[in-house]
């Protein structure tokens, strides 16, 4: 069977998983047999891709759980919460607690989790401002990287396993070298996605998403710009593109169509495109795709607010945690009874990049 | 010179209360207005207020009212508070600590899901509609009670961004009942007489302006003369009262422990102009309207609230001024439990949570019964008029029999249908 040539233009909805609660973070597993997804509900959800939609859950934390990583060749799924815990786990193995578990990963919510492609270290940040080490086997402290002046929202590695980089609240970005003492090498400007109005009561922005090109030689970074207050923190969504070697900003990346939040989650799609998602509130955001030479995106997609963006092994599909209205948003019960009041929910689309393929009626 | 149909509290602004109960001898000429005891009390001790508005509605999940383990809940702790079984928010630690000198109401049912009128809505206690334009509460307490200090304005808002004397609060009572407004929290420029001018050259001054005014008035409406009259009078006082707000005295662990934010600077400015003797002080705060990223901001303003208001209520009480002081802190209304696409909590009248502490406030209190997610009422929700009965009643003025008197018309000064919430009270 042929395989459909990659076009982003043609990109469409293959897939579908339905969650009645939000959602904000879900991966494919490097094998791509499977998904994790993580959010509101506290628990850990696997789905199968194949089979069926066949289900587990894991559950140990108690809060919202807001970032995730797969180990690349081991059955180890990690996750962390909003009250500092990071959860080890055979995702192959529902039945089974945690492997290990570190109480303290951090003072407060554990915002990013990343894993060095030798499967060695985990890396964890969050609100207290250090970006942490600590070995995947037992969950033990290996170092403790120290110079975000805020909260760090996100975490990448070069694809050639040397570098790490933090972005923080404040638009800064630190690269820090891996394993070799890791030792902070550099810093780059992204300031540009933090705001700090004369009259607001907090900075809003920051540096929410990272990709690395698969050839390693562009860095992009997502947020939003010129935020307007710090209530509604409406700002224009944003992406930076640096060439990894010189550290120099390169270009800007935006959208056409309307939204109003940052880029939570973005994805090389090879060495020259990029895919992005944003948010929008309550009205449909978009998924985009650039050609990184040009500022705006070739094509985009009309799509619910969505807070991530992974990447099949295939290379051929995008897997986001959308946002799906449960019909009691906005503002005040109105009209509503009180037993349809309910959360709003999540589907776990994925956006296959290629031509949809023809429907042989009666095939 | 005043309305003669515009009815008015037996005191001018030039007398104070406690020295007029001096002269009248306790209760004489209030009676319509204050119930004896109440009146006696004053007379020993001027009530005050002190109104912290969050304008845009605060969470209450984030703060009052956490129930983590509710479908509606953020992602935050819970933490114990110094009452045994009453659990705030962890980003409330500070308020925590005092839960047992305040109360809090969790079963607000406020009706009006807008900014636009239900600001106006809640600051003016929703009375029956007698077509004329309610005065928003420090108003109403500069009219009902009058200065408690007659050397300093009734009224004082520190807010956001400019000053100035802001007369629309007053409504149908007349611009003069407006506030005075210090930006923030900073003091009104032109209260320092310029060197150039010698006290006996601006005392003459003064002289031909108030005889110009009466020449004036005499043949015109007064109320506009009454506004300017009342702003030029403030000025007056306060450049008799500049130590007022003279911070050079404040302590650097003051500082340090309202919080160098602006809610923290305003309220530590509050707490002097109500050791000075200002009967209402609100201190407001604007962009707590998180629709979008809710969870982050609420993570970094609900402790701009948090700590000095922990600060006010501690530092009131050890000065022996908390039963005395009314502190309140409350919004138009709070926030969703529905998160929405923007991790944001959209406006939510129908059930949230407010703060109150002091001046006949039960001590360690919570009011209200909650469903289990916390997003309705279960039993009897309380509405803003229930509200104002309650501070009105606490601040020794009878709800029920005091009336404003408005061209000829008698006005209830607080929703009739309404009733003061006894459960808060001492």
């Amino acid at each position: 069977m042929n395989t459909p040539a990659l076009d982003l233009k043609q990109a469409w909805v293959s897939r579908e998983l339905a969650h009645d609660r939000q959602l904000y973070r879900a991966q494919f597993s490097p094998d791509g047999r499977s998904i994790a997804a993580v959010g509101q509900d506290k628990l850990v959800h696997i789905w199968q891709l194949e089979g069926g939609e066949n289900k587990t859950t894991l559950d140990a934390h108690r809060a919202w759980v807001s970032s995730m990583a797969f180990h690349p060749d081991d059955d180890l799924l990690f996750t962390a919460d909003y009250h500092g815990i990071i959860h080890c786990w055979n995702y192959r193995d529902p039945d089974k607690g945690p492997r290990w578990t570190i109480p303290d990963a951090d003072r407060g919510n554990v915002r990013a989790l990343a894993v060095t492609p030798d499967g060695h270290h985990l890396i964890s940040a969050g609100d207290d401002r250090v970006v942490k080490v600590w070995s995947t086997k037992e969950g033990k402290t290996v170092a403790h990287l120290k110079g975000h002046a805020e909260c760090v929202f996100s975490l990448a590695i070069s694809p050639d396993g040397k570098h790490l980089v933090s972005g923080d609240l404040l638009g800064i970005i630190r690269q820090w070298s891996i394993g070799d003492g890791w030792k902070p090498v550099r810093e780059l400007d992204a300031t540009l996605l933090h705001t700090r109005g004369e009259d607001f009561l907090a900075d809003v922005g920051g540096v929410r998403s990272f990709a690395f090109s698969d050839d390693g030689k562009l860095l992009a970074a997502g947020g939003m710009k010129e935020a307007q207050s710090n209530a509604f923190c409406p700002g224009k969504p944003t992406v930076l593109i640096y060439d990894w070697a010189s550290g120099e900003k390169t270009s800007e990346l935006g959208i056409n169509g309307k939204s109003d939040g940052p880029f939570n989650a973005l994805r090389f799609l090879g060495d020259k495109f990029l895919a992005g998602h944003t948010e929008q509130l309550h009205t449909p955001s978009e998924l985009a795709f650039w050609d990184i030479d040009q500022p705006e995106p070739l094509h985009s997609l009309k799509n619910h607010s969505a807070y991530d963006l992974s990447l099949h092994p295939d290379g051929r599909q995008l897997l986001a945690p959308c946002y799906v209205s449960g019909g009691s948003t906005g503002n005040g019960v109105r009209d509503r009874k009180r037993e349809d009041y309910t959360p709003n929910g999540s589907a776990l689309r994925i956006f296959s990049l290629f031509a949809k393929p023809e429907n042989k009626a009666g095939g | 010179m005043m309305d003669p149909n515009q009815y008015c509290q037996p005191h001018e602004h030039a007398m104070s209360r406690r020295k007029m109960l001096g002269v009248i001898g306790g209760t004489a000429g209030f009676g319509s207005l204050l119930q004896p005891a109440v009146a006696e009390a004053i007379a020993k001790k001027e009530k005050q207020v002190c109104l912290i508005w969050l304008d845009g509605g605060m969470s209450q999940y984030e703060s009052w009212h956490p129930l983590p383990d509710s479908q509606f809940a953020g992602p935050f702790r819970s933490i114990k508070t110094s009452v045994p079984g009453i659990h705030f928010s962890e980003l409330m630690p500070h308020t925590a600590k005092i839960a047992h000198k305040i109360s809090v109401i969790r079963t607000m049912a406020t009706q009006d899901p807008n900014h636009s009128t239900g600001v106006p809505r809640m600051q003016r206690g929703d009375p029956l509609n007698r077509g004329v334009d309610y005065p928003y509460l420090g108003s109403a307490i500069a009219k009902l009670l009058g200065p408690a200090d007659p050397a300093l304005p009734p009224y004082i808002w520190i807010k956001p961004g400019n000053g100035g004397f802001i007369h629309h609060e007053a409504g149908f009572l007349g611009a003069k009942y407006g506030a005075l407004a210090l930006g923030d929290g900073r003091a009104p420029i032109h209260i320092h007489r310029p060197a150039s001018i010698s006290a006996d050259a601006d005392a003459a001054r003064q002289a031909l302006r108030e005889k110009a005014n009466e020449r004036f008035t005499a043949y015109r409406g007064a109320a506009e003369i009454d506004a300017y009259e009342t702003s030029y009078d403030m000025a007056q006082q306060l450049m008799a009262r500049k130590d007022i707000f003279d911070d050079s005295g404040l302590a650097p662990r003051d500082r340090e422990r309202y919080g160098q934010h602006p809610l923290g600077r305003h309220i530590l400015r509050a707490r002097g102009l109500l050791e000075a003797g200002v009967r209402f002080v609100k201190v407001s705060s604007h962009h707590w309207d998180t629709h979008g990223d809710n969870f982050n901001m609420s993570q970094r303003l609900v402790p701009q609230i948090d700590q000095p208001f922990a600060a006010l209520v501690d530092d009131l009480d050890e000065r022996g001024m908390l039963d005395d002081v009314l502190v309140i802190v409350m919004s138009e209304f709070g926030r969703s439990p529905v998160i929405n696409s923007r991790l944001g909590r959209d406006h939510w009248p129908d059930c949230w949570s407010l703060a109150l502490a002091g001046c006949g406030i039960k001590r360690g209190a919570v009011i209200g019964n909650t469903t289990a997610d916390g997003a309705f009422v279960d039993d009897e929700g309380y509405d803003i008029g229930d509200l104002f009965h309650t501070i009105f009643t606490v601040l020794g003025i009878n709800p029920r029999r005091a009336k404003y008197r408005h061209k000829g018309q008698k006005l209830a000064i607080a929703n009739d249908e309404c009733r003061a919430i006894k459960e808060l009270m001492l």
